[in-house]
């Protein structure tokens, strides 16, 4: 494909100068690439960037703070490498960021979902995409589906699919899919009596087996080794097997996103039980989206709200004068 | 650890509504509780004593009382455990009074919700550690904000006490509401005799630095040791120049500019001198009244100074001054009367202010004392006096007294008898407040000596007649309505704080009431203090009061801060943040967060990590709310503790 051939030039020329490029690779299996760390040049032709590249490459950039290196963004991706960089977990000097035209990225459990009466996902020989629609080479054949039959659910409420702040871009930008993003899927959610609402979560925690990948895959969740989950001093979490240590670390998750959540779902994605944990972060994006009119990792004149302190906030009116 | 629980009656207060005893035997069966009991009064010498026995006799380590809130006593209780060899902050408090025992009538549901805040009090305290303050110096300078009666003596005091002093002035002269009044009750001797050589002390005192014309821009610091930023604005006169000799204001062409010195009882020029008596007398130019701004030329006033004074291209300058105490002396302002409708909602120009008044009484005023009218210059023959307006009205959001407007308008019904012998005044009124010393006798010798007539009620409606204003009212102690045809009429508007108060108490940190007077430490026991060390009150910035009391809190203020000043270290609050350097990834949120800027950060190994500065750290907290991984804990409030207190209320 003409832009993946133009980014895997961009990155040859580009790679003498920087320690390492992120980008994405062949992965597990057909419908999944896997973050790819190139060095040399001369690997550069595995790289892929498209439909496929669904790994947020901006988790390995506070890694590397201090070393050159070169990342190439969908426009999501792009959000949180800008929250970081306002955040000073990484600098701009030390980046070099390559953007293309996202659109869109696959789920890939919907498409597991959309092909079981035919294969394993593992079966397939290849994927490639065609337009609107991706072709998949199966063992009896191939067939196609239509992307939008696919694609995930983040991407059609997407409002950046162009990287914005890079260094260079790679093709033409596209216009996104939506206009605004009105949290309907909060809405539909909040629908639900409170009762109801506290009894799905507590279902869907019951599911959880603490690996927390969740945690892992959030490329803001800088804090690591010495997350709260697992520390002992402060004790917040216990060992104990119950929803409610579950349940109490998603909202500890949620809360230390507040106002930096970019909305990028790795969380979610990365859940080996499919429990949907973004929307807890989306409940609390729409709050300091109302509350002080911001949006993570898009202006980078910006000051996060929750990551300042002013006496008066313009918009919460404590007293009348 | 062994924890020794005192539950306090406090007399009936708390045992009234709360079985003592059964929490005691309660807290018996908490975890590391060696001893438990209840105890009449714990604050009280007796109490206080019982709790030292208790810690030597079970060998305590650790104690909890159960009594009333923190602010009360927990410096008491500190002191009486480090007395008998605690650590003072090996203590908790459990407030079961004002929490428990005065909101709720349920002895059961008390009882229980007293055991449960011990129970609390209890798992916090067992993690406690040891505390212990750090010293460091005090800058033994005081601020003054605020230069009326109040502030001048509190500024007064403090300097004859050895303390340099930083008065602060909004105004181009010192000297406030006082400086306007003609007489003063209830001896109604001359106000501008009798504070005219406290202003002059000011002037000459070696130890006041005077800013006038000035505001405070900014604070920060904390007690002992305050950064104020200090903006004088641009007066368009270079004050080393000027020798207030009163050239410019005789020449300037501008003669219509408001006078609020004189509350806008005649126009005055663009250039002013307030009055005669100014302190400092220097002139300052209104820029919204002269005409080198309103017109872009003029310059007379630049052409007739002597000195050459004057600088029209002034800009407001900072001064930075740092200070180990501040006195808030902000005063109050009128409320604005035009909100009643019925007395003409300020259509008339003869319905006028009593501090209006007291410019046309005063022989410094601008009809040179003879009182004249507004609206003819004629002279006044009945004046009827109307109290209470904006005072004792929830209707227009002012339900306080302002405590002084009866006195005044005795006063002022006295003076006008004084200036206009066949003249009859008419007072309005709804009670006569007069309870302070020689204040009744006052009152009644307006009645007795001068006629005045006191009406009792209220004035429901004023409206002009062939050249006079219509009262008309109803006199409550006859029954009957009643109208009077009056020449002049005086409001008694009351007082209100003083506009940008709640602005200059956020400055300050300090609290402040729904109508923005600011808050006292404590009702009865500490009217100067604030809940911000190192700040005190005086005058009507608290609540509204006469001048001898504005006075004696300006004495007040100043013995607080001669006091805090003496020492020559002050305890720094052990109670701060801690940064645990190996939990710490160096991402700089706390920095970000931090009012006070007490953190820093500083390299370890090449790696960024944060650092407390241990005596600007105010304890606040919101670093320790922000840190995501909890590097960062507020000593005596770790996230352990919490999180203790949150596991013993809510336990599964």
């Amino acid at each position: 494909m003409a832009i993946e051939q133009e980014l895997q030039a961009a990155v040859k020329a580009a790679l003498p100068e920087l320690d390492c490029i992120i980008g994405w690779g062949p992965g597990p299996d057909a419908l999944r690439d896997a973050p790819l760390f190139l060095r040399d040049a001369a690997d550069a032709d595995v790289l892929r960037a498209g439909f496929f590249s669904v790994n947020n490459p901006a988790l390995f950039l506070p890694e590397y703070k201090g070393r050159k290196i070169g990342v190439l963004v969908k426009g999501c991706d792009a959000r949180s490498v800008g929250q970081l960089l306002l955040e000073g977990l990484v600098r701009r000097e030390d980046l070099f960021v390559i953007g293309f035209p996202c659109s869109g990225v696959i789920d890939a459990g919907k498409a597991a979902a959309l092909i079981a009466d035919r294969c394993e996902a593992g079966e397939l020989r290849s994927v490639r995409e065609q337009g609107d629609s991706i072709v998949l080479e199966g063992p009896d054949g191939a067939f196609s589906l239509a992307k939008k039959d696919v694609r995930a659910d983040k991407c059609e409420r997407c409002l950046f699919p162009n990287a914005m702040d890079a260094d260079l871009f790679v093709g033409e930008k596209r216009a996104p899919f939506a206009e605004l993003d009105e949290y309907a899927d909060l809405a539909a959610f909040e629908q639900a009596p409170l009762e109801e609402r506290m009894a799905f979560w507590e279902k869907e925690m019951s599911r959880c087996i603490r690996c927390y990948a969740c945690r892992d895959a959030c490329p803001l969740c800088v804090c690591r080794d010495q997350c709260v989950a697992v520390a002992r001093d402060p004790h917040w979490l216990s060992q104990a097997d119950g929803i409610r240590d579950k349940l109490f670390f998603q909202i500890i998750h949620a809360s230390h996103l507040a106002g930096r959540c970019t909305g990028c779902g790795e969380c979610e994605r990365a859940c080996p039980m499919g429990i949907p944990v973004l929307l807890l972060k989306r409940a609390l994006s729409r709050r300091v989206e109302t509350l002080f009119a911001y949006r993570a990792g898009i202006d980078m004149q910006g000051r996060p709200p929750l990551l300042t302190f002013s006496l008066e906030e313009p918009r919460i009116k404590e007293r009348d004068w | 650890m062994r924890i020794g629980v005192f539950i306090c009656h406090c007399g009936s207060n708390i045992a009234g509504t709360v079985d003592c005893a059964g929490v005691a035997a309660q807290a018996a069966r908490f975890p590391d509780v060696a001893y438990s009991t209840d105890i009449m009064y714990a604050c009280a010498e007796p109490g206080q004593d019982a709790i030292i026995e208790a810690i030597r006799e079970h060998g305590l380590t650790g104690v909890v009382v159960a009594s009333c809130t923190p602010r009360m006593h927990e410096p008491t209780f500190r002191r009486a455990v480090e007395r008998a060899g605690l650590n003072r902050y090996m203590f908790e408090m459990a407030n079961i009074r004002e929490h428990v025992s005065w909101i709720g009538k349920d002895m059961d549901a008390n009882t229980n919700k007293a055991a449960e805040l011990v129970r609390m009090a209890v798992a916090k305290l067992r993690l406690n550690r040891e505390l212990t303050p750090k010293s460091f110096p005090v800058t033994k300078r005081v601020l003054v904000i605020g230069g009326g009666v109040a502030g001048i003596q509190a500024a007064l005091d403090a300097a004859d006490a050895g303390l340099e002093v930083v008065l602060v002035e909004k105004e181009p002269s010192i000297g406030g509401k006082m400086a306007k009044l003609d007489k003063t009750f209830p001896t109604v001797d001359c106000s501008s005799c009798i504070l005219g050589p406290r202003m002059v002390d000011v002037a000459q005192h070696p130890k006041i630095t005077l800013y006038a014309a000035a505001e405070v821009e900014s604070v920060s610091g904390y007690v002992g040791n305050f950064s104020v930023r200090i903006r004088k604005k641009a007066t368009c006169v270079d004050w080393d120049k000027c020798t207030g000799c009163g050239l410019c204001t005789e020449k300037c062409p501008s003669r219509k500019s408001y006078d609020r010195f004189n509350e806008g009882v005649g126009p005055t020029t663009a250039i002013i001198i307030p009055f005669p008596q100014a302190i400092p007398k220097k002139a300052s130019i209104e820029r919204e009244f002269c005409r080198q701004f309103t017109r872009g030329k003029c310059g007379v006033c630049a052409k007739v100074c002597p000195t050459g004074a004057i600088d029209y291209d002034m800009q407001d300058s900072f001064v930075e001054v740092e200070v180990g105490g501040i006195v808030a002396a902000t005063g109050y302002d009128l409320m604005d009367w035009t909100v009643y409708e019925e007395y003409g909602g300020g259509r008339y120009p003869d319905v006028i202010t009593s501090l209006q008044y007291e410019r046309l009484l005063s022989a410094s005023g601008p009809t040179g004392g003879h009182v004249r009218r507004p609206s003819d210059g004629a002279e006044p023959r009945d004046v009827v006096f109307i109290q209470c307006v904006g005072s004792r009205d929830p209707s227009v959001g002012r339900p306080y007294c302002s405590g002084f407007c009866c006195m005044y308008t005795a006063k002022q019904a006295i003076l006008t008898k004084d200036h206009i012998p066949d003249s009859q005044s008419y007072v309005f009124y709804m009670d006569i407040r007069s309870p302070g010393k020689g204040y009744d006798e006052f009152t009644r010798r307006v009645q007795e000596e001068y006629q005045a007539q006191y009406i009792r009620g209220r004035v429901s409606r004023i409206y002009p007649s062939r050249g006079k204003l219509v009262v008309c009212g109803a006199d409550t102690l006859m029954g009957t309505q009643v109208e009077v045809a009056a020449d002049l009429v005086v409001l008694a508007v009351g007082g209100e704080a003083a506009h940008g108060a709640p602005q200059l108490a956020e400055k300050l940190r300090i609290s402040y009431d729904q109508y923005g007077f600011f808050m006292e430490g404590h009702p009865k026991l500490k009217p100067v203090e604030t809940n911000t060390a190192g700040v005190f009150l005086a005058g009507s910035c608290q609540g509204l009061k006469d001048i001898p009391s504005s006075v004696a809190q300006g004495s007040a203020a100043a013995a607080k801060v001669i006091g805090l000043l003496s020492r020559d270290m002050l305890e720094s609050d052990p109670q701060i943040a801690q940064v645990t350097v190996s939990r710490c990834i160096g991402c700089g949120k706390c920095i970000e967060v931090c009012p006070f800027k007490a953190i820093q950060e500083i390299d370890l190994r090449g790696q960024p990590r944060a650092e407390v500065i241990e005596t600007v750290c105010q304890g606040c907290g919101v670093c320790n709310a922000t840190c995501p991984q909890g590097a960062i804990q507020l000593s005596h409030f770790t996230d352990n503790q919490i999180l203790a207190e949150v596991e013993a209320l809510c336990r599964f």
